[in-house]
């Protein structure tokens, strides 16, 4: 048994919230499970509350609040910016914790100003967990993927492979695995040999008629999965992928950048310095990435507090630049943060709408709190 | 030593008659209580010893509760059907039948997916180019979830729960791919199916299964079949 109810500091975080300037929604706690299941995957279904309405609609408990607040502020169409805050109950399965507990957070929609939003959702992360820690050291780790992807379309390789890579991003496993694929001479395909033929003469609109043709004599249907064109696109831009082998100094650097990390104030310099070393033109993503550390200043943080490390990120294909988390001494992560402007338009958002936003994990914090 | 032990073997098929035969080959020769159709059953000269005929899927789940001692079953059947399959239950031994793999099989057409890497970049894209998740027809949730998400990194998929046919799913529209056993890969090629050359998740065959149970240590009775079976 535990202590029922909100965390004990609920209220003043509700009131930390609220002088933020959000406004605090309230979200069901039964949600439709299909938006979770279509933005996370299929992973998240054995780490839901699953179950079925009467009409055979799948369910779940809450497991996050990201998603049914960015459903409810397209369902009701209301202008941005906007800045939405809640404090609720999630419910996941883990094996070594609970599986209900509270998070509060506040997401961030339609500020195009993207650096000042960006550094306004750390700053106001770390100051509301200052708040209720104001003894415990924090630690602010923060990545970019629009600077990973600078420098992957920098070193000339296929877009095909570019894509690859970044969506790899933030997973340091699959990352490591296919830059050292990368590193490898490819076999070709085996293909049927009248494909092959006309693979290797770049014949697409020959291809797609011949897989056109197939499918309809196999009882395929051609356009209610991958379409002719779509397969004869493919074998193409792989032939193309197959013949990239990535240079031994161009796999080096790429691995040179992922081990990158320095405290904010000194993060813009070290990449510069280091596209400078190879020859790499990122100067955009430098760019964003300094106005972004500017509005941290301006915010009253100080950077030189801040971890940027080359390599965080999260490997979530609506995850679309800064990534952010903040642990405590012993390494608890007691929040996580970043944008996800893709996001809005995957739930069905007319427009894209830039988004930013973090939660706080209250059983850490609360934890941390009443430690000795 | 405590109580009854049970041993579940598989109650119809090529399955009963390969376990009951391998049993005996161990010396253990499987009885039937009353008529030959009872789903009840005893090893000769071992009285406090039952045997239980049920399905292959029920001896999977009962090995999980620990309803039964021993089972025999499909590797595949046990490890979809129980999460941390190795801390509950031990594979005694593999049992040389029921063979049978659990494959990832894309339609043949798709002559640029040959392997877990190109589905991975087709799953990429394929909400953008037909605004839904590639879906996979499949009776095997969790050896799916497992395959792709933990061992290819691969997350954008949806699964369609099919409980027969599966190979059907493709050419019919309800999915894009599958996953599925297959033992001789007949049924998939009359299919137009084309399993990825990294593409099996499972070497499946029939196994003696031991729940952990903790009355088992010191047990002579449960040292016995296992070392008896081992030995074939």
């Amino acid at each position: 048994m535990t202590e029922a109810g909100l965390p004990v500091f609920a209220a003043d975080l509700t009131a930390a919230l609220l002088a933020t300037g959000a406004m605090i929604v309230d979200i069901p706690i039964i949600q439709p499970a299909e938006p979770f299941l279509d933005m996370a995957g299929e992973d998240l279904r054995r780490r839901i509350f699953l179950t079925e309405s009467e009409t055979g609609e799948s369910l779940c408990l809450r497991p996050e609040f990201t998603i049914p607040v960015c459903r409810a502020h397209i369902a009701e169409g209301l202008a941005t910016p906007r800045r939405y805050a809640y404090l609720g109950q999630v419910f996941r399965q883990r094996r070594d914790s609970a599986n209900e507990f509270y998070q509060a957070g506040i997401e961030d929609l339609g500020e195009a100003d993207l650096a000042l939003a960006d550094a306004r959702a750390m700053a106001q992360a770390l100051a509301l967990i200052n708040d209720l820690l104001p003894q415990s050291a924090l630690r602010l780790t923060m990545g970019d993927q629009g600077v990973f992807e600078a420098v992957v379309a920098g070193l000339g390789l296929p877009a095909g492979w570019q894509k690859r890579l970044i969506h790899a991003f933030g997973n340091a496993k699959a990352l490591d695995e296919m830059i050292a694929r990368l590193a490898q001479p490819f076999e070709p395909t085996e293909t049927h040999p009248a494909i092959s033929a006309m693979v290797a003469a770049r014949d697409e609109p020959g291809l797609a008629a011949h897989i056109a043709e197939h499918m309809e004599a196999t009882g395929y249907s051609t356009h209610a999965s991958r379409t002719p064109e779509d397969i004869a696109r493919r074998l193409i831009e792989k032939r193309h992928l197959e013949a990239t082998r990535l240079s031994d100094t161009a796999l080096s650097a790429l691995r040179r950048f992922l081990a990158l990390e320095a405290p904010l104030d000194r993060a813009q310099a070290t990449m510069s310095d280091f596209a400078d070393g190879e020859g790499l033109d990122i100067k955009t993503a430098v760019a964003a990435f300094g106005a972004r550390v500017a509005a941290v200043r301006a915010t009253g943080a100080d950077p030189a507090t801040i971890a940027w490390r080359a390599a965080f990120g999260r490997p979530l294909d609506y995850y679309t630049g800064l990534v952010f988390e903040i642990a405590a001494g012993d390494g608890a992560v007691l929040a996580g943060g970043g944008r996800y402007d893709r996001m809005m338009t995957l739930l069905g958002a007319r427009e894209p709408i830039p988004a930013v936003g973090f939660s706080l994990w209250l059983d850490r914090i609360g934890m941390l709190r009443t430690a000795p | 030593m405590s109580g009854t032990l049970t041993i579940a073997l598989p109650s119809k098929g090529r399955m009963k008659d390969d376990a009951i035969a391998a049993f005996e080959r161990a010396g253990l020769a499987v009885g039937t209580v009353g008529n030959d159709r009872s789903y009840r059953g005893r090893i000769v000269g071992m009285d406090d010893v039952e045997v239980a005929f049920l399905s292959a899927s029920e001896i999977a789940r009962e090995l999980g509760t620990g309803a039964i001692d021993f089972g025999v079953t499909g590797e595949d059947l046990v490890r979809e059907t129980l999460a941390q399959v190795e801390a509950r239950t031990e594979f005694v031994a593999r049992l040389g039948f029921g063979h049978a793999d659990v494959v990832v099989a894309v339609p043949d057409i798709w002559q640029d997916v040959t392997t877990m890497a190109d589905l991975g970049d087709v799953a990429a894209d394929f909400r953008a180019r037909h605004g839904r998740r590639l879906a996979i027809a499949t009776k095997y949730w969790r050896l799916t979830q497992a395959f792709f998400s933990t061992r290819h990194g691969i997350q954008l998929y949806r699964i369609v729960e099919s409980l027969g046919a599966t190979e059907g799913a493709p050419a019919s529209g309800a999915a894009d791919i599958i996953v599925d056993i297959t033992s001789t890969g007949a049924t998939l090629a009359a299919n137009h199916l084309r399993v990825l050359s990294d593409g099996i998740i499972l070497k499946s065959e029939a196994c003696l299964m031991r729940a952990r149970k903790p009355g088992h240590d010191g047990d002579h009775r449960v040292r016995a079949i296992a070392a008896a079976i081992r030995g074939i």
